[in-house]
């Protein structure tokens, strides 16, 4: 159990550009996360947050740029400056090491939430059923729903459905966790409890990114915060700093929108 | 102007009976085959290899623009002119296949389109390839949304399976003309095919509408 963010990247970006058609929305983006760490990312609407985290396993294929998981770079093989993308298989085994959680939870609605949880483990990682399903019951128990284990996601709330989507990205024991406005897409009364659910993995020290338009909660459990905009990092700091004493004028400008005090 | 003869219906009721059976031999033969050729040519039609996409989109298109007594007639009376020799239950077989394969395929790729992109994304995201996230994800999903069109088109081919009597398959409608030149009790024989269609089309579509009702109900629990 470490609870220091040591100096160990876990995530490093270098360069990262990213266009949708005449649209440049990742404009150089260099980021670097150690192990443990706890990263938000604030910022407007359309500046870029959700393509860089999805950037980050693939789903957006970036034009430009390095992603290294864990001192591996990923995605693409570099050999005599020669860069060549990686077989699919490779990229999916880049993906395998990143949890992800979505807005939209995207659990699989056919499966119930245990199915959901052992399916990747099962058939991605070729891990036993049976140690499969104890694991996700340990995931169950830690996130709050032990008693749902064979619960179809669609007899369950948002907020137990981001949860169970939390435990499934946990099973394949991740690296760090990705985490897209985990709580956008919930009623205000059960968010509180997906972000309990949230400062529960850092408190166990995984490393997480996390994009987030819930200030307070970036405030509380980041060890460091990103602003974001159009598509370039402006600025970052300890949440202390960002929140209380922003240097450039667009975090400014964005935290008086957005901070109700 | 003739009446039903029930001496005639009586004693005619065994060869098309027959028929009737071959029939629905025919009809089961070729669910099985389109079922499976049919998803083939869909995932065929969403390849990342463009030629193969082509392939597809000619083969749906010809068989969508061109009616199927015309491909039962081909299979059967052109071939033989290139070699190709088929028996009438083998022809008969073979058009049906190609012609419900292309109409299924575009059901199969209308319920694979029909899954919400999260379900790639959270797929690929848990590290799932391509091909297993179709089989694992995608796929089952997809059946469920398919199942009532795809009964729908499996009634239809039932009845289609009629045109094969042009190929000599001593299906019910073939069995019923060659009585019928025998006899001339047309009215009898035709009304005595036209219920044995129906005894099998009609309560197979009530069960297709119970699956319909079925797969609506969503994903839940079976309590006892």
């Amino acid at each position: 159990m470490s609870d220091r963010p040591s100096d160990r990247p876990m995530l490093e970006i270098e360069g990262l550009h990213k266009y949708f058609g005449d649209n440049h929305v990742l404009r150089g983006i260099d980021l670097k996360i150690a192990a443990g760490e706890v990263v938000c990312i604030i910022g407007p609407s359309g500046s870029g947050k959700s393509t860089l985290l999805r950037c980050i396993n693939h789903l957006e294929v970036a034009e430009k740029g390095r992603i290294r998981v864990d001192g591996q770079l990923a995605y693409c093989t570099e050999k005599d400056g020669d860069v060549r993308p990686l077989s699919n298989r490779a990229i999916s085994a880049v993906r395998a090491q990143l949890g992800m959680v979505f807005q939209q939870f995207n659990l699989f609605p056919h499966l119930t939430a245990m199915g959901n949880i052992i399916e990747a483990p099962v058939h991605v990682l070729r891990k036993p059923k049976e140690l499969a399903r104890r694991r996700g019951r340990e995931l169950l128990a830690q996130v709050g729903l032990a008693d749902k284990e064979n619960s179809y996601p669609e007899e369950l709330s948002g907020g137990q459905q981001q949860r169970v989507a939390i435990a499934r990205a946990l099973a394949m024991d991740p690296k760090a966790m990705l985490l897209d406005e985990v709580t956008s897409a919930l009623d205000p009364e059960l968010v509180a409890e997906v972000l309990a659910a949230v400062r529960d993995l850092a408190a166990r020290g995984m490393t997480m990114l996390i994009v987030t338009h819930e200030m307070n909660f970036a405030r509380q459990v980041s060890s460091r915060v990103i602003f974001m905009d159009r598509g370039v990092i402006v600025e970052e700091g300890t949440p202390a700093r960002i929140f209380g004493a922003p240097r450039e004028p667009r975090t400014r400008d964005f935290l008086r929108t957005v901070v109700d005090r | 102007m003739e009446i039903f003869n029930l001496e005639i219906a009586v004693h005619n009721f065994g060869p098309l009976l027959a028929g009737l059976m071959l029939t629905i031999e025919l009809t089961l033969v070729v669910i099985a085959l389109s079922l499976v050729f049919g998803l083939l040519v869909a995932l065929g039609g969403m390849s990342r290899f463009a030629p193969l996409r082509w392939l597809v989109k000619v083969y749906v298109e010809a068989i969508r623009g061109t009616p199927l007594l015309l491909q039962l007639i081909y299979v059967y009376y052109v071939l033989p002119e290139i070699g190709i020799r088929l028996n009438s239950f083998t022809a008969g077989v073979l058009a049906l296949t190609l012609n419900y394969s292309a109409y299924l395929s575009e059901v199969y790729r209308g319920g694979i389109q029909a899954i919400a992109i999260g379900q790639h994304d959270a797929a690929a995201a848990l590290g799932m390839t391509r091909t297993l996230a179709m089989r694992r994800i995608i796929l089952p999903q997809a059946v469920r949304i398919v199942i009532p069109p795809l009964g729908n088109y499996f009634i239809s081919l039932f009845k289609d399976t009629a045109l094969c009597s042009v190929v000599s398959i001593q299906e019910v409608i073939f069995t019923a003309q060659i009585l019928a030149a025998r006899n001339f009790q047309y009215f009898t024989l035709y009304t005595v095919a036209g219920f044995m269609y129906f005894a099998v089309s009609f309560p197979a579509a009530r069960f297709v509408a119970y699956l319909e009702r079925l797969t609506k109900r969503g994903y839940r629990r079976r309590r006892a």
